[in-house]
């Protein structure tokens, strides 16, 4: 800890048009200009006090779209959306919402999280029906580029490459682009109009779509090697299209090589179960059907059984309910449609009759053990502890991966199979990139969007020899508060649904209704907009202490010093506990809900807001 | 036992009340602070169906008067809500963000009314019976002989039943899964518990399954539920009696092993040291059943609060379930259950 050498909150550093080293006590409102800033204070600065956009892979903009809706700006709102996720209407209705986990809203003692997902929703669906998509479009590069595979990384790069003026072309598989988008998830939680528009956006600046055309090594398929020679280069975006192997033990191992999943009656793995059902196949299940597996697939294949006739549906989880990577929605609407869901029990075991049909599965009973990565628990077996549920139907939805065997060209691959890659994205061949969950593994698609984002960068550095785009903090004064009080009280509105009977009458009827216009701006007004930083130009400041009097949080605090990190960032305030050692006053932005009562109180007007975010510029 | 030693108690209902009793007495110069949501101090949730037999002034419902807490030197922290337990820290957060330190916590805050999902979407047209004020605005809502149509009917719920008949009200039953709640009654018994139920002089309506609830037209009772079959069921109050929820949620970010309950061993200590749960919101390791279960009456979650009580101060002593735990048809026709057993 040192004492800040700028003399305050006011000292911003890194302003791209000041002095090296200057220190200015003057702060943006009063410049009033934008400016923009490459600073690692400013972009520390974002990074901590934004922890939506932070937790969000594409880095969306959540305060910039959200105050676009309480500005009834639904087409802007939508165009932020669209610089970070070219798939705003989609991600609205299907992200897994890394950014409500984090949002201050939901901190202790501030209430509920934000809804961000279904503010993104309302943004698309509230947009005028005439609205016109901005895109900023680079000349034409000369460079080719093959993207395989249509999924949601893919189609995120592909996007981007050809705003960077590629020419892009794509080789799907599949009918229909949208990888577990199309085939994954089902219609009532992602209607497919929605689908095929933002798809269409997303490749209409000329990206070559070729769909029905598969990648690999067998007859009248396209060889990776020939694409990797007809193109500049070459982008893997292939997903995790295998489901991972029940482990089980006991008496139904199988034939050698066989997997009882496949072969047994009754018996089917989650993923092939709604791929099938996407492609138009005919599915059927038993009156009771068991799902094992805790991610939103075996979700969505309980939802889509119960659709289907299944009468019992049941989720059986390993862990408990408290660690499953679903969010709460989820959980409660496949509870409402009559999905039950039991924890701690893994399967071992499939039970059948004499003809070879499924009965029940054998499930051991698991308690918790120790933490897995992001938040997740591991369930150690009771051993002797095996009970069997009886059952007609069971999915097995406990995981996915990626499938190689269409590679021709040697590929570095971890010890799960995924594609192995440096910091921009390439492989170990040459042009031969990968993005998404080829390279994660499975993972969701948010994440996906946004590496697919990230790699276009990088393949598009390598092509052209230099860095062309680059974020940066753009900074801008704001004129006084723009939210008050009165809105942190405002509950969370939650997304409206579709009436029970409704859903099963019309099974492909979407559940969730949308916002609507009075929702989604009661709901908008409640985001801090935590992109406003406040700042005490402390050489004005009278220290008369009224802003710490109407502050409604330890916001405002007397300091004798504050950290500042290896990388120049901020760190941990050092309050001072008596009037002698007070050297600043200082806003902590961590704290603060910006309700812009200090601002309002100020008799020197010492306090300044500005709006700082995260842009992409051209270097 | 250091001397002043800071016991929280979580909830102040039958069990979080035993482990203040045991803990007074274990460790006469022990600071206790009880902290509940409510505005009353304890009362006996059992107690609440007398509310039909004239018992309407809370002071009359209380167990002990106000005093007892000065008196036995604890601080009593009602309207409080606890947001947060940091077992690493041994420190408490309410929601209005004051913290408090602890040395142990016993967490005792029960269950709420599950009200099943497919459900939620006439919340509004339903009323609880957890608390005395709820137990209240039935009362008042109910015209003199009214109808009250229970959904689902636990045990809770059945044991309210048998006063309202008894007081001149009227009950219609609604047969669901979480009839007879937390008893597990075998498909081949259940008519015989049902035909019991009718004698008492429920009606039982058993079948078709509900459709929706809405308001009774004008003239009509204020409530109307709708089967998938057409029928429909009027009644001026519906109630849901589907079991209980532990009340779980602020102990999210606590660090301890969660299912439905609080995972305890036979101890009813959780995964943190420092942290013990009692009554209905614990599930306690069942080393025959091999299985985490959860127990529920009156003298199983007294029992666990003196358990709990006792193991915070030195002891290492396992719960026992207290009496059976079977649903039975007695001799003269009537239906009974342990759970309903409480002094």
């Amino acid at each position: 800890m040192r004492n800040d050498p700028r003399g305050g909150q006011s000292g911003r550093g890194g302003q791209v048009d000041r002095d090296e080293g200057e220190v200015r006590a003057r702060t943006p409102g009063q410049r009033g200009e934008v400016y923009y800033s490459e600073d690692p204070r400013d972009v520390g600065w974002v990074r901590e006090n934004i922890p939506c956009q932070t937790a969000c892979p594409a880095g969306t903009n959540i305060p910039g779209y959200i105050r676009a809706i309480i500005e009834k700006h639904y087409g802007g709102s939508y165009e932020i959306n669209r610089e970070a996720n070219v798939l705003p209407g989609i991600l609205g209705r299907i992200c897994s919402r890394p950014c409500e986990d984090v949002c201050r809203h939901g901190w202790p003692g501030n209430g509920e999280p934000v809804n961000i997902c279904h503010l993104k929703r309302a943004a698309s669906d509230l947009k005028s029906a005439g609205h016109r998509i901005t895109e900023s479009l680079y000349t034409p590069s000369g460079k080719t580029v093959a993207i395989v595979g249509a999924g949601p990384a893919g189609i995120a790069a592909a996007h981007d490459l050809s705003l960077l003026g590629h020419d892009v072309t794509m080789f799907e598989r599949e009918r229909d682009p949208g990888g577990m988008l199309s085939y994954g998830i089902p219609e009532f939680r992602l209607p497919r109009d929605i689908l095929k528009v933002e798809l269409h956006n997303a490749l209409r600046l000329g990206v070559e779509l070729k769909t029905g055309i598969a990648v690999g090594k067998g007859e009248g398929e396209v060889p990776l090697s020939r694409l990797l020679a007809d193109f500049d280069a070459v982008l893997l975006s292939t997903g995790c299209m295998a489901a991972i192997p029940l482990p089980l033990r006991g008496e139904k191992k199988g034939r050698q090589g066989e997997d009882p999943v496949r072969t047994t009656p009754g018996v089917e793995y989650g993923l092939d179960f709604l791929v099938e059902h996407h492609r138009g196949e005919k599915k059927t299940v038993g009156r009771r059907v068991a799902v094992v597996g805790a991610g939103f697939t075996a979700l969505d294949c309980a939802r889509v059984a119960k659709r289907l006739g299944g009468e019992e549906i049941t989720i059986h989880i390993r862990t408990t309910e408290k660690y499953i990577p679903v969010t709460k929605d989820e959980i409660f609407e496949a509870k409402r449609e009559g999905a039950k869901i039991v924890g701690l029990r893994s399967p071992v075991g499939l039970i059948t009759d004499e003809s070879g049909a499924l009965t029940g599965v054998r499930f051991v009973q698991n308690r918790l053990g120790g933490w897995r990565e992001g938040g997740r628990r591991q369930a150690i077996a009771i051993e002797g502890s095996e009970f069997v549920e009886p059952c007609d139907t069971l999915l097995v939805a406990i995981g996915q991966k990626t499938v190689n065997d269409y590679l021709d060209v040697e590929l570095g691959l971890d010890r799960w199979g995924n594609a192995e890659v440096g910091e921009g994205g390439m492989t170990s061949v040459e042009g031969l990139f990968a993005a998404g969950d080829y390279v994660s593994g499975a993972a969701t698609v948010i994440e996906a969007v946004g590496h697919g984002r990230q790699v276009a960068l990088g393949l598009d550095t390598w092509l052209m020899g230099r860095v062309r785009r680059k974020e940066v903090v753009r900074i801008e004064p704001v004129e006084g508060p723009l939210r008050e009080r009165a809105f942190d009280f405002i509950p969370r509105q939650e997304m409206p649904t579709a009436a029970l009977a409704e859903r099963f009458q019309e099974p492909d009827r979407e559940v969730e209704t949308g916002l609507g216009e009075d929702l989604a701006f009661e709901e908008a007004k409640r985001c801090y907009l935590c992109n406003l930083k406040y700042e005490i130009d402390v050489d004005n400041c009278i220290y008369c202490r009224a802003c710490i009097e109407v502050a409604p949080k330890n916001c405002i605090k007397l300091v004798e010093g504050i950290e500042i990190k290896a990388d120049g960032t901020y760190g941990d305030l050092a309050e001072a506990h008596d009037w002698d050692h007070v050297e600043a006053i200082w806003i902590d932005n961590n704290e603060c809900i910006r309700c812009g009562a200090c601002f309002m109180v100020c008799p020197t007007r010492c306090i300044s807001i500005s709006r700082n975010e995260i842009v992409v510029r051209d270097v | 036992m250091a001397k002043g030693t800071h016991h929280v108690i979580i909830g102040i209902g039958i069990a979080g009340n035993r482990a203040a009793e045991i803990l007074r007495e274990r460790d006469p110069d022990c600071r206790i602070t009880m902290i509940t949501m409510s505005r009353l101090p304890f009362y006996n949730r059992y107690d609440l169906p007398k509310v039909f037999r004239g018992v309407r002034d809370w002071r009359e419902i209380l167990v002990d008067p106000p005093a007892h807490y000065d008196k036995s030197h604890i601080t009593l922290r009602r309207d409080s809500r606890v947001t947060n337990v940091d077992g690493q820290r041994g420190t408490l957060t309410f929601a209005h963000n004051e913290e408090i330190g602890f040395d142990r916590v016993v967490v005792c805050t029960g269950g709420s009314g599950y009200l099943p999902e497919d459900l939620t979407d006439y919340r509004h047209l339903m009323n609880g019976f957890a608390t005395f004020e709820s137990a209240m605005t039935v009362y008042e809502l109910l015209p003199e002989g009214g109808r009250v149509v229970m959904l689902g009917g636990d045990m809770i719920g059945l044991d309210l039943a048998r006063t309202l008949l008894e007081t001149g009200y009227r009950v219609t039953l609604v047969v669901n899964d979480y009839t007879f709640w937390p008893h597990r009654v075998a498909a081949d018994q259940r008519g015989k518990y049902l035909e019991a139920l009718e004698r008492l002089g429920i009606e039982v309506h058993e079948g078709a399954k509900l459709e929706r609830v809405k308001e009774g037209p004008k003239g009509m009772p204020a409530r109307c539920l709708v089967f998938e079959d057409g029928s429909e069921v009027f009644g001026d109050v519906v109630m849901p009696f589907c079991g209980l929820v532990p009340s779980v949620e602020f102990m999210l970010s606590s660090g301890v092993d969660i299912e439905r309950g609080l995972l305890v061993n036979p101890q009813l200590r959780t995964t943190n040291e420092r942290i013990w749960a009692a009554g209905d919101v614990c599930q306690i390791w069942s080393a025959e059943e091999n299985a985490y279960r959860f127990y529920y009456g009156w003298n199983n979650v007294r029992a666990m609060g003196e358990v709990a009580a006792r193991n915070m101060t030195g002891e290492e002593e396992p719960f026992v379930s207290i009496g059976d735990e079977d649903l039975y048809v007695d001799k003269s026709g009537h239906i009974n259950s342990p759970f309903w057993q409480h002094d």
